[in-house]
C-alpha cells in the first residue's frame, strides 16, 4: 500500500512531518523561561505609552522600521550613541554601542515589533536619543528634520490648528520608551561624563568596555 | 463515457481573482511611487503607506494567487478525479465568502484595523470567514477526490490536499492570540515562511504538474522524483521560519537548525525543477506563452529557491536582510514563479472551460514579456540596490540618510518596473474579459484535452 494513493494515509504522512518541526522550532521555544523572563530593567507599558503602541501598529510604523538591533558590530555602533551625539552633549567625542536587543526587552510586545525591513532605521533604542518636540516635527514633516527622508507626513496626527493630538502625543511618549528596558543609555552617558571629566582630548574614543 | 464538467466554481474563482489582481498590483504600484514621491497621496490616512501596504500583500496573496488557484483546482481536481465535482453550489457559497473577505479586508485594513502581525493582519471576524471559506472548499476537495474514478492519485492530487491541510494548520495556529514577545515573532515567522513554503509552493507545484504535461504533451519525467519532492517538501520546510531573524533575540540554536534545514531544501527544489524541465524537454523553443509562462516561472522558481538558502547562511544574510534586495527576493517567489504558473493555468484551463480560443494570442504573448521584463527591471533594480545598501550600513559612519539617498535610483527602474508589470495585468484582463464575451466556438476546433 502506498501513501500517495490513500488520502487519509497522506494527509497523516504530511500531519506527522508538520508536528516534528513544530514542535522543535515553535512549541520547544515557547517552553523556554529565557525567552519569556522580563530583563531586570524592564517595566511594562503605561497607559499612554500603549496607546502610542496601537497608533504605532495601525499606522503600519513596523513596516519601515525594525525594532532589533542585530547581534552584529555594525549594529550595535550603528544604533549606539554617536561621537556626534556624545560631543554635542558632553564635549567628548565617544561611542557607545547598543547593546543588540535581548529577548527579555520583548515580553511586554504584543503583538512583536521586532519587524522585517529597513527603508528607515531600526528604532528598538531610539528612546532618548530625540526630545520629544524633534519627533513632533518630523511627525509632520520628515523632511525638515531629516532631509532626504522618504518618510510620509503624519498630517493627520495632527488638529486644523497644527497642534499634535493625543494620539501623536502618545505615539511619541511611545517612542520615547523604546530602548528603557535595557539601561544602557543612563550607564553610557556615566561613561562619557566620566571620559569628559579626566581627558580633554577631542580625538575619537570608543567606549567598547561598556558592552563587556 | 466522459464526464461533462459546469466549471461554474471554477471560472468564478479565476474571474474575482484577476479582478482583485489588477486592484492590488495598482496598490503595489502607488506604494512604489510614494518611494519616489514620499507626499504621492499624503495627507490622507486610508492611503498612507503603512496601511496600504497590508492591502497590497494580503491582497496578492489571497485575493489573486490563492483565489486563482482554488479557481484552476475546482478545474484540476474534477478531471484528475475523472469524476465531476462534488458541489458546484457549495463551491459558489465559497466564493462569496472569499470576495466578502477581500472586500472587507479592503475596507478594513484602509482603516487601519491591524493585527499588526505580517500576513496575518486580517482582524478576527475575517479570518473565521477564511477559515470557513477553507473548511468548504476542502470538504468540495476531498469529497471530489473521495469519489475519484481512479485507484491512483496523480502528484497534483497530493500537492492540493497537503495544501489544504497545511493552509489550515497554519491560518489557525498562527492566528492564535496567545504569544508575546520573542515567542510571537518566531510564531510571525513560522507562520509567514510556510505561508510560502506550505501554501502557494504546494499549490504552485499542483498547477505546473498539471498545466506541463498537458499544454506540452509530454509525460511526467519522473513519478519517484515527484514522490521525493513532496516528501521532502513536507519534511523539510516547516523548520525554517527562524532563519528570518538571524542574529536577532532568538536562540542561536534555533537559527543554527533554521539554517541548515534551510540549506537542505535544495534538494526538494531541485527534485521538482529536474521534473518539470524533464518535461519541458523538447519544446522550450517551440511553445506558445502558455509554455513561456511555465518555462519561465520554472527557471525563477530554480531561482528563488537557490537565494534562499543562500540567504539563509549568516554571512550572507548579514549583509542583505532587512533590505530592498529580500523585497525583490519575495516577489521573484509570489510573481515571478506561482502567478505565472497560475496565469499558465488560466490561459490553458479557461478556453476549455468555455469551450472557445483565446480572444488573441498576441495579447498572450504581450502579456508575458511585458510581465517578464518588468519583473526582471523590478528584481535586478531592488538587488543591486539591496545589496549596495547592505554594505553601506556595515560601515556606522555612512548615516542612514544617505543610505536612504542611495536607493532612489533604483526605486526609480523599480517603480517603472512596477508600472510594465500593471501594464501587462491589465492586457491579461483584457484578454480574458474579451474571451468570455465571445460567442462559444465549435469543440473540435480546440486540442483534445484529455479528462
Amino acid at each position: 500500500m502506498k501513501f500517495e494513493s490513500k488520502a487519509i494515509l497522506l494527509v497523516l504522512g504530511i500531519a506527522v512531518f508538520m508536528f516534528l518541526g513544530t514542535y522543535f522550532t515553535m512549541i520547544v521555544p515557547l517552553m523556554d523561561p529565557s525567552l519569556t523572563t522580563p530583563t531586570e530593567d524592564a517595566k511594562d507599558y503605561t497607559a499612554l505609552e500603549l496607546q502610542g503602541k496601537r497608533i504605532y501598529e495601525k499606522e503600519g510604523c513596523w513596516y519601515c522600521h525594525t525594532q532589533q538591533v542585530r547581534n552584529l558590530l555594525e549594529e550595535t555602533q550603528r544604533y549606539g550613541m554617536g561621537e556626534e551625539e556624545t560631543f554635542k552633549r558632553f564635549g567628548v567625542r565617544a561611542l557607545i554601542q547598543a547593546p543588540p536587543t535581548q529577548p527579555g526587552e520583548c515580553v511586554f510586545d504584543k503583538p512583536h515589533m521586532l519587524g522585517t525591513r529597513r527603508a528607515g532605521p531600526d528604532l528598538a533604542r531610539v528612546g532618548g536619543k530625540y526630545d520629544n518636540s524633534w519627533h513632533i516635527n518630523h511627525l509632520r514633516d520628515p523632511r525638515s528634520t531629516s532631509p532626504g527622508s522618504l518618510m510620509p507626513a503624519y498630517t493627520w496626527l495632527f488638529d486644523i490648528a497644527g497642534q499634535p493630538t493625543q494620539d501623536a502625543i502618545a505615539l511619541v511618549a511611545y517612542l520615547q520608551k523604546l530602548g528603557s528596558n535595557i539601561n544602557w543609555r543612563e550607564e553610557g552617558v556615566e561613561q562619557v561624563k566620566k571620559l569628559s571629566s579626566s581627558t580633554n582630548t577631542t580625538e575619537p574614543t570608543t567606549a567598547e568596555g561598556i558592552q563587556q | 463515457m466522459t464526464v461533462v464538467h459546469e466549471d461554474t466554481s471554477a471560472r468564478w474563482f479565476i474571474y474575482s481573482s484577476i479582478a482583485f489582481f489588477l486592484i492590488t498590483i495598482s496598490v503595489g504600484l502607488i506604494m512604489a511611487i510614494k518611494f519616489i514621491y514620499p507626499e504621492f497621496l499624503g495627507g490622507i490616512a486610508a492611503l498612507g503607506f503603512g496601511r496600504i501596504r497590508p492591502i497590497h500583500t494580503n491582497g496578492v496573496l489571497f485575493g489573486w494567487l490563492l483565489a486563482a488557484n482554488m479557481g484552476l483546482a475546482y478545474y484540476v481536481v474534477p478531471r484528475l478525479a475523472g469524476t465531476k465535482l462534488f458541489s458546484e453550489k457549495l463551491g459558489m457559497i465559497t466564493l462569496f465568502i472569499w470576495i466578502a473577505v477581500v472586500l472587507a479586508a479592503v475596507v478594513t485594513l484602509g482603516m487601519g484595523d491591524t493585527q499588526a502581525r505580517e500576513y496575518l493582519e486580517l482582524n478576527v471576524w475575517l479570518d473565521i470567514l477564511v477559515t470557513i471559506a477553507w473548511v468548504l472548499f476542502a470538504i468540495n476537495i476531498f469529497a471530489t477526490i473521495a469519489k475519484r474514478k481512479y485507484e491512483q492519485m496523480y502528484v497534483s492530487l497530493w500537492y492540493i490536499m497537503g495544501t489544504i491541510f497545511w493552509t489550515a494548520i497554519l491560518w489557525i495556529v498562527g492566528n492564535l492570540p496567545v504569544y508575546s514577545g520573542v515567542n510571537d515573532a518566531n510564531v510571525n515567522w513560522w507562520f509567514g515562511h510556510n505561508a510560502v513554503g506550505l501554501i502557494f509552493t504546494p499549490m504552485g507545484i499542483a498547477m505546473a504538474y498539471y498545466f506541463i504535461p498537458k499544454s506540452t504533451g509530454n509525460p511526467l519525467y519522473s513519478h519517484k522524483l515527484s514522490i521525493i519532492g513532496f516528501w521532502t517538501i513536507a519534511f523539510l520546510y516547516i523548520w525554517n521560519g527562524a532563519h528570518h531573524i538571524l542574529f536577532g533575540p532568538v536562540p542561536t540554536w534555533l537559527q543554527t537548525v533554521a539554517i541548515l534545514f534551510s540549506v537542505s531544501l535544495l534538494i526538494p527544489v531541485w527534485t521538482v525543477i529536474t521534473n518539470f524541465y524533464g518535461t519541458l524537454r523538447g519544446k522550450w523553443t517551440q511553445g506558445n506563452y502558455i509554455v513561456k509562462f511555465l518555462l519561465a516561472g520554472t527557471t525563477f522558481y530554480l531561482l528563488t529557491c537557490f537565494q534562499g538558502p543562500m540567504h539563509s547562511l549568516r554571512s550572507v544574510n548579514q549583509i542583505i536582510s532587512k533590505t530592498d534586495w529580500i523585497v525583490g527576493h519575495a516577489h521573484m517567489a509570489v510573481f515571478g514563479a506561482f502567478s505565472f504558473f497560475a496565469m499558465a493555468g488560466i490561459y490553458y484551463a479557461l478556453p476549455r472551460i468555455l469551450k472557445r480560443s483565446m480572444f488573441s494570442d498576441k495579447i498572450g504573448e504581450w502579456h508575458f514579456w511585458l510581465s517578464f521584463i518588468g519583473f526582471l527591471g523590478f528584481a535586478i533594480s531592488l538587488w543591486i540596490g539591496g545589496f549596495v545598501q547592505g554594505l553601506q550600513w556595515m560601515d556606522y559612519t555612512i548615516s542612514f540618510l544617505d543610505t536612504v539617498k542611495t536607493m532612489f535610483p533604483y526605486y526609480f527602474v523599480r517603480m517603472i518596473s512596477g508600472l510594465l508589470m500593471l501594464v501587462a495585468q491589465i492586457l491579461f484582463a483584457i484578454n480574458i474579459y474579451k474571451t468570455v464575451r465571445s460567442a462559444p466556438e465549435q469543440v473540435t476546433q480546440l486540442q483534445p484535452s484529455a479528462a
